[in-house]
């Protein structure tokens, strides 16, 4: 998966996307590729696991050939305007950009379409050898992957419906895009998985990479029943463990092909966990 | 006609939302209070806990328990019907033709947040419920259900249309001279048409409900000012920053959250025993380093739990971890007995 040019990873919200997608960042560097890694909803997740103190909206490099950074809606609307569209010089920009900020909260589409930009225009300049998005959570991602179209559908002419049409074919070109889904073996982000996976597959926005269950615990390995085990809390906890990792088996089995990363205990700063799953990363 | 009062359950999807809801509605109502339980979801767990096949849209009674009643807020109401409320019907054809109305339709989330807001001022209005629980839609951790009041006044008493229009309300005719303004001719060759026109003709339509649905609007926004609402949460790392982040964007929109509830916190007890001996026999040392790590699990979650508690000063109330999702009367009774705090948020007694 690290052969596209972009990666978009998402998944329910709280299923440790952002350590996810920091984990693959690192990943990529260790094997040499100059990467950028962009958040786009919350940039603070992102550069935690990157071991930023805070973020930033201009790509800076945190860890050796790792740059990020996290879309600034207005700074990306304006960069739209006069780099993308190229907007005459002549015209009031400063006027131009309060109503277009206008038109951005009000027209469909548009907001989503300037932040999903961002990416496809950094792989465009072609600067770095991948970029990996830190992408909106699944319940926002099919409004954003399917922007371009509904711009199409809503211009009928002119430089942004042709804008709209290249990011359309960018993000639905496997040789260039790929998506991955994080989720945790639970109910509801299987659930949303599966069903985001048969909307994406329906409408063909983007080539599915894969789906990585993060968070899996390891059997205990105990030689008897945890049930005989004397009342106290060795069992209770015990008994915890194991029907936590029922709970993941049975999810596991609905969720179909699936990568695995690990479920990390102990104290660790987000830098750390990002490292960790950098290392795990087994291909399953 | 009494004062209802409203307790709304916001937090990120699958903390728990839903069965604490339920499980303070049964508590109330069992304290001899008239509860209306609305939910946004349809998750079968919750209308077989309350015994009932399914919840529609209207209060249905819950039989095994006196007093409780449970209702579905319906999240799928359109903008079309929104308008249909609050429109003359000629505005609405008219709406309904426009494209630009049809993509806002399709795509804006904000009309089933408000349509959900609507109806939940509805149920609260008829003054008929003691107390009131809202389980918020899961969308932003509910945080759209309380700015979609707002967002609605906001869109069709909006800055674009004030920006093309001037601060008065202009008449149609004067559509095309509105467009004629020059920046909009540029905006126009780059949007490729009659888009603005469209999104113009569009606003000033939406322009007609303003005053029946900024008043509603208004009122259901002091209505959501007064309700107890209350951030659901479990321990973990992600849960935790969306609560946090929930709990600061409340306060934005002046809700101050009446306290947070941490559900399925692991027993603070398991930090120490982490020392103990194990039980005898070839289990031993697996079972030490399991009930280690989990205490470990335990620790964080309570260091988390303290940090939330001296940053908001906010009341906080657990939910122990229990091993299955309550799923019977009984056992939602059972989880809120077995709390601990939820008093002090006001929630219960």
């Amino acid at each position: 998966m690290l052969e596209r040019k972009l990666l978009l990873v998402s998944g329910k919200g709280g299923v440790g996307k952002s350590a996810v997608t920091a984990s693959l960042a690192l990943r990529a560097s260790r094997g040499g590729k100059k990467v950028l890694a962009i958040g786009m909803v919350d940039g603070f997740g992102l550069a935690a696991h990157l071991g930023a103190e805070e973020f930033k909206h201009e790509p800076h490099e945190v860890l050796p050939g790792v740059f990020t950074f996290a879309v600034d809606r207005s700074r990306s609307l304006d960069e739209y305007l006069k780099i993308q569209l190229r907007v005459p010089r002549s015209v009031p920009t400063r006027q131009f950009s309060k109503a277009a900020n206008v038109l951005v909260d009000t027209a469909p589409g548009i907001r989503e379409i300037i932040s999903m930009g961002k990416p496809i225009f950094e792989v465009w300049k072609a600067t770095y050898d991948i970029v990996i998005v830190d992408a909106p959570p699944l319940g926002q991602l099919l409004s954003y992957l399917r922007a371009p179209a509904t711009i199409a559908d809503l211009v009928p002419a002119g430089a942004i419906r042709q804008q709209a049409e290249e990011m359309r074919r960018a993000l639905a070109d496997p040789a260039t895009a790929g998506l991955l889904l994080v989720t945790t073996l639970e109910e509801l982000p299987v659930l949303e998985t599966v069903e985001a996976l048969s909307a994406l597959e329906a409408e063909r926005l983007i080539d599915g990479v894969g789906i990585v269950a993060n968070r899996v615990l390891a059997p205990l390995g105990l030689a008897a029943d945890p049930a005989d085990v004397p009342d106290g809390p060795h069992r209770d906890a015990a008994l915890l463990h194991e029907h936590l990792l029922d709970e993941q088996r049975l999810w596991a089995s609905r969720l179909g092909d699936h990568d695995t990363l690990p479920f990390l205990f102990g104290l660790l700063t987000p830098g750390e966990v990002a490292a960790r799953l950098a290392d795990a990363w087994v291909e399953t | 006609m009494r004062r209802s009062h409203v307790i709304v359950v916001t937090g990120a999807g699958g903390v728990g939302k839903t069965t604490l809801s339920a499980a303070l509605g049964v508590v109330a109502a069992r304290a001899g209070k008239e509860v209306l339980v609305i939910t946004v979801d349809p998750a079968r767990r919750l209308s077989d806990a309350l015994g009932i096949p399914g919840i529609g849209n209207r209060p249905t009674p819950v039989p095994d328990v006196e007093g409780l009643s449970a209702a579905m807020l319906d999240v799928t109401a359109s903008w079309e019907a929104i308008t249909r409320r609050h429109a003359h019907p000629d505005v609405a054809d008219r709406l309904d033709a426009n494209p630009f109305f049809r993509t806002i339709a399709d795509r804006f989330p904000a009309a089933q947040s408000y349509a959900a807001a609507e109806q939940m001022a509805e149920f609260v209005e008829t003054g008929y419920w003691d107390l009131v629980v809202v389980d918020t839609p899961p969308s932003a951790g509910g945080l759209d259900f309380f700015l979609a009041p707002r967002r609605m006044r906001d869109l069709i008493g909006g800055r674009l249309l004030r920006w093309l229009t001037g601060a008065r309300l202009p008449a149609r005719r004067t559509l095309y001279r509105i467009t004629a303004k020059p920046v909009l001719r540029v905006a126009d060759a780059i949007l490729g048409g009659p888009l603005l026109e469209e999104i113009a003709e569009f606003l000033l339509d939406v322009r007609t409900l303003y005053d029946g649905l900024a008043a509603r609007a208004r009122s259901i926004e002091r209505l959501m000012v007064r309700a107890a609402t209350i951030v659901v949460s479990t321990a973990t790392p992600a849960s935790l920053r969306e609560a946090r982040r929930f709990y600061e964007e409340l306060t934005d929109v002046d809700v101050t959250p009446r306290g947070v509830v941490f559900n399925r916190a692991l027993p603070v007890s398991w930090i120490d025993a982490a020392n103990a001996p194990p039980p005898d026999g070839r289990d031993a040392l697996a079972l030490r380093d399991n009930l280690r790590r989990w205490g470990e699990e335990a620790q964080r979650m309570h260091e988390a739990r303290r940090k939330f508690a001296a940053r908001h000063q906010t009341s906080i109330a657990t939910i122990p971890w229990l091993e299955s999702a309550p799923t019977t009367i009984e056992e939602l009774t059972a989880m809120v007995r077995a709390a601990d705090g939820l008093e002090l948020a006001g929630l219960t007694g």
